[in-house]
């Protein structure tokens, strides 16, 4: 009789499912207890920024060139330059993380540089105006600094081929 | 007179804290079969505190009721679902000699009270004058009304095979085996009776009425509070007596051998429990339709070839 | 009767509360706040009984005035822009934008840049499918039962392929990996060997998900001659991607059109026969693992060399394409995505506009639903996989 079968081939896929569920019951779970357990995060993760210092002279790389503010999509970056020793600096320098879309087009762009993005597991808050990074902040941010990923090395991941290409080594074939 | 009266006070103490550690052991359970940690913050690490946290919240909250709703039913409602599910627990044996009233017609009282609740449901719907309560109330009625059938048959063939509704009767019947030992007619009554009654509580896979992905909440949208806290202490107490009745009248209630019988009760009780939870997470929903024609169908039809088989069992 | 979408919130009011004379009918909103529109979709729906007589979607609710904010951006801080229109598969949106800037500029990226977009593509398109798998067991199955195990399941493997692309890129969502001229980062130090035990993990607990969807049978009591497709509809409207698929109609723009060298590689394209929520469901799963073959080619043949054939771009207006305008297109998870870009010579694009796949499939919804019952409703906008940041824009 058809509905026999139909109901046994019921019963035994839904047996089925069940069993698929319970072997997850005998497995350790994939949740931690979080405030307790944190995640291990890759070195190259964007979170927030750092400004960076010369490691020998203990000068500050920024020299306020603009071009960070000027690649920007969403204009968060703001900054206020002043001449010494021949060179300049930025005297004020903020960078509104509220509305940074977290893109590394200033970090690619930065001829100095002075910026990178650095990893960091809890970046929100509950005020908006601390979300409003000053220069003494991103300085002070540097110590975490952890990533590869500078200026100059995002331009030389992507230099183009010394050669031109021989037949068959690009998109076109 | 005393002793009755500390006895009941027992009961429903018991019953009501039962009910409220009961969703803690939902909440860890799911989690561990979803791959996941249960809550654990409140009550460190067990999380048993969470029960008293829930309870808190919503008797903090705003008891809302809307301006179009018909208010002497709509503030009804709640009390009128939540009685009949905790009057199951009067009749239940809980030991040898541990009832709070021996009635002798103990399975049809039980069969009797727990379709009151769907008097509430639909009080619930209608007086919420949302079109979303409204349809979801016709269809609670619909299905309640379709698994009634399946769910007294099944339940009078313990009665047959036994010779008595008592409940203490029934017990004492199965002491050498269990009913749902017997061949076929016993896994067949079992699994008609636990079908039904899942359907007949409104839980997974058949809770079309509170379809949360079609009817957000479906009769309950309008509720809030400690009345909606009725509602889900209703389910719980629904799936409670559920697992309380299938396990004296199927797998022999407080009878076995080495363990006090109380402790017995507890390991049936619980087992029934885990295996109705186990079901309602593995097991996506039934559309209305499909839930009707299996009743009526395949359900209807099984349990009348059950109760036969029953009554062949007993005149042989 | 007269478009429901023209009516104010006072008009529509007294409507709500009318049955109407002919056929007892019932008019109900399933608004832009609903557990199972996957976004903010409204449906204005007739319903008799429980059967549903007449549908219309409402769109609009997301609208981010992507199009215009184009105009107004250079091309290379376009990309970041591009990334948030299907916020569920970035990667190909970034694909579609950067292959249409660069047939303008008819510039060749190079074969391992080419290489590196193929399995980012595929395993984006694999995160997209789980994502469409778990969403559609909560539409069935309810936020509180069978359904959410099955979605807990698949964001759980979804975890693996957004931890490889946060070791890539550094970031889950919104990479900005694809640049104009080829990629952006270079794969650090054994990404390959990690890339290759995550697709035997992914494999194996794909192929459990086919085996028990597949056989269930609850499962195919609710997809099974709901929602059919006839091949014609779908050609008339427009519809693409898995949604023609499951009609029997083999067209995948990586084998009719091949962009980006996914002519070196090899995958069969699954179709379904009868074009019911059954066959799109099955034929994503199949896809899943066909995309999976390609990511595991891809790494294989991964060449060595360079990752652009342009220098990093650091002067924002350095990108200046000659006027002109392209149409680019490529196979998004969700269909043929497609980017129209007109420009006039300077930096900033003249008219960007962006051919999203969700809003042809949706055109689908009133044809199909009409005759099914309430429930089904759910389960035929889940096997059409909307997403509303591509249909509103």
């Amino acid at each position: 009789m058809p509905w026999i079968k139909e109901a046994w081939e019921a019963t035994r896929s839904m047996g089925q499912s069940m069993g698929v569920v319970f072997k997850n019951f005998i497995r350790k779970p994939t949740t931690v207890s979080y405030p307790y357990v944190k995640r291990e995060l890759p070195d190259r993760q964007r979170a927030t920024f750092a400004l960076l210092v010369n490691k020998e002279t203990g000068e500050e790389k920024c020299t306020a060139c603009l071009i960070c503010q000027n690649i920007c999509p969403s204009l968060v970056i703001s900054m206020v330059k002043e001449q010494r020793n021949n060179r300049g600096f930025a005297k004020e320098f903020t960078l509104d993380l509220g509305g940074c879309i977290f893109c590394e087009l200033c970090v690619q762009a930065c001829p100095q540089d002075a910026i990178t993005m650095i990893k960091l597991w809890e970046n929100a808050d509950i005020d908006r105006d601390k979300l409003v990074l000053k220069k003494e902040d991103l300085l002070a941010n540097q110590k975490y600094q952890s990533s590869e990923i500078i200026g100059s090395k995002i331009r030389e991941m992507q230099a183009p081929p010394k050669a031109p290409p021989k037949a068959g080594e690009t998109a076109n074939g | 007179m005393i002793s009755s009266l500390i006895f009941s006070a027992i009961v429903l103490a018991g019953i009501l804290v039962a009910v409220m550690y009961l969703t803690l052991l939902e909440r860890k359970f799911a989690g561990r079969l979803q791959s996941r940690i249960g809550p654990q913050r409140a009550g460190w690490p067990i999380g048993y505190l969470q029960p008293i946290a829930d309870t808190v919240k919503l008797l903090m909250k705003e008891d809302v009721v809307p301006q179009v709703a018909d208010e002497k039913t709509f503030n009804l409602a709640p009390i009128v679902v939540l009685l009949p599910a905790l009057l199951v627990f009067v009749v239940i044996p809980y030991g040898d000699n541990l009832i709070l009233a021996d009635l002798n017609i103990g399975v049809l009282f039980i069969l009797a009270v727990s379709s009151l609740s769907l008097l509430g449901i639909f009080m619930a719907a209608w007086g919420s004058k949302n079109k979303y309560s409204v349809l979801s109330g016709m269809r609670a009625v619909n299905q309640m009304i379709s698994y009634e059938v399946p769910l007294v048959l099944s339940c009078l063939v313990p009665v047959i095979l036994a010779g008595s509704m008592k409940l203490s009767d029934i017990v004492t019947f199965q002491e050498k085996v269990w009913f749902v030992f017997y061949p076929v007619l016993g896994q067949l009554a079992f699994l008609v009776f636990l079908i039904s009654a899942l359907a007949e509580s409104n839980r997974m896979p058949f809770d079309i009425t509170e379809a949360e992905s079609e009817l957000v909440a479906g009769f309950m949208v309008e509720y809030s509070g400690m009345k909606f806290a009725f509602f889900f202490l209703t389910e719980y107490a629904h799936m409670l007596g559920i697992s309380f009745i299938a396990a004296i009248l199927f797998l022999g209630g407080w009878g076995g051998p080495l363990l006090p019988p109380g402790v017995w009760l507890a390991l049936k009780v619980l087992f029934m429990f885990l295996f109705i939870l186990w079901i309602r997470w593995s097991l996506v929903r039934v559309r209305l339709d499909q839930i009707l024609a299996f009743s009526w169908k395949v359900l209807f039809p099984i349990s009348l070839v059950v109760l036969l088989l029953a009554g062949i069992w007993k005149v042989w | 009767m007269t478009s429901t979408m023209s009516l104010t919130a006072e008009e529509f009011h007294p409507l709500q509360t009318q049955v109407e004379q002919e056929g007892n009918t019932l008019l109900i909103n399933m608004g832009p706040q609903h557990p199972s529109t996957h976004g903010v979709l409204r449906i204005v729906l007739k319903l008799k009984g429980e059967e549903v007589v007449y549908a219309e979607p409402v769109i609009g609710y997301l609208h981010r005035g992507f199009e215009k904010l184009a105009e107004n951006l250079t091309y290379i801080q376009i990309v970041p822009l591009a990334d948030r229109m299907d916020y569920i598969s970035p990667v190909t949106n970034e694909l579609a934008y950067c292959l249409a800037v660069e047939k303008l500029m008819k510039i060749e990226v190079p074969k391992r840049a080419a290489y590196l977009r193929v399995l980012t593509s595929e395993l984006q398109r694999v995160a997209s499918h789980l994502v469409w798998l778990g969403t559609y067991g909560l539409d069935l199955g309810g936020a509180l039962g069978g359904g959410s195990t099955l979605f807990l399941y698949c964001f759980r493997e979804r975890e693996i392929i957004l931890d490889l692309f946060e070791e890539l890129t550094g970031a889950r969502m919104m990479y900005n990996f694809n640049q104009i001229g080829g990629v952006r980062y270079q794969p650090p130090d054994g990404f390959a060997l990690r890339v290759r035990g995550m697709i035997r993990k992914l494999d194996q607990a794909i192929s459990e998900y086919q085996q028990i969807l597949e056989e269930n049978y609850v499962f195919q009591v609710r997809t099974r001659n709901i929602g059919v497709l006839p091949l014609e509809l779908g050609k008339s409207v427009g519809a693409e991607g898995p949604v023609l698929r499951g009609s029997g109609f083999r067209y995948d723009l990586r084998k009719n059109e091949p962009y980006c060298r996914y002519e070196d590689f090899q995958f069969e394209i699954p179709t379904g026969e009868k074009g019911d929520c059954f066959d799109r469901a099955k034929v994503r799963i199949i896809e899943m693992k066909e995309s999976l073959k390609l990511v595991w080619q891809a790494l294989e043949g991964l060449p060595e060399g360079a990752i652009s054939s342009r220098p990093a771009v650091r002067v924002a207006q350095a990108v200046k394409p000659v006027e002109g305008e392209v149409y680019a297109r490529i196979e998004s998870p969700r269909g043929e995505l497609g980017v129209f870009l007109v420009s006039d010579g300077s930096a900033k694009p003249f008219r960007l506009k962006w051919r999203a796949p969700s809003f042809s499939n949706l055109a689908l919804l009133p044809h199909l639903v009409v005759g099914h019952k309430l429930a089904d409703i759910m389960a035929i906008l889940g096997s059409l996989d909307p997403v509303f940041g591509e249909v509103d824009r």
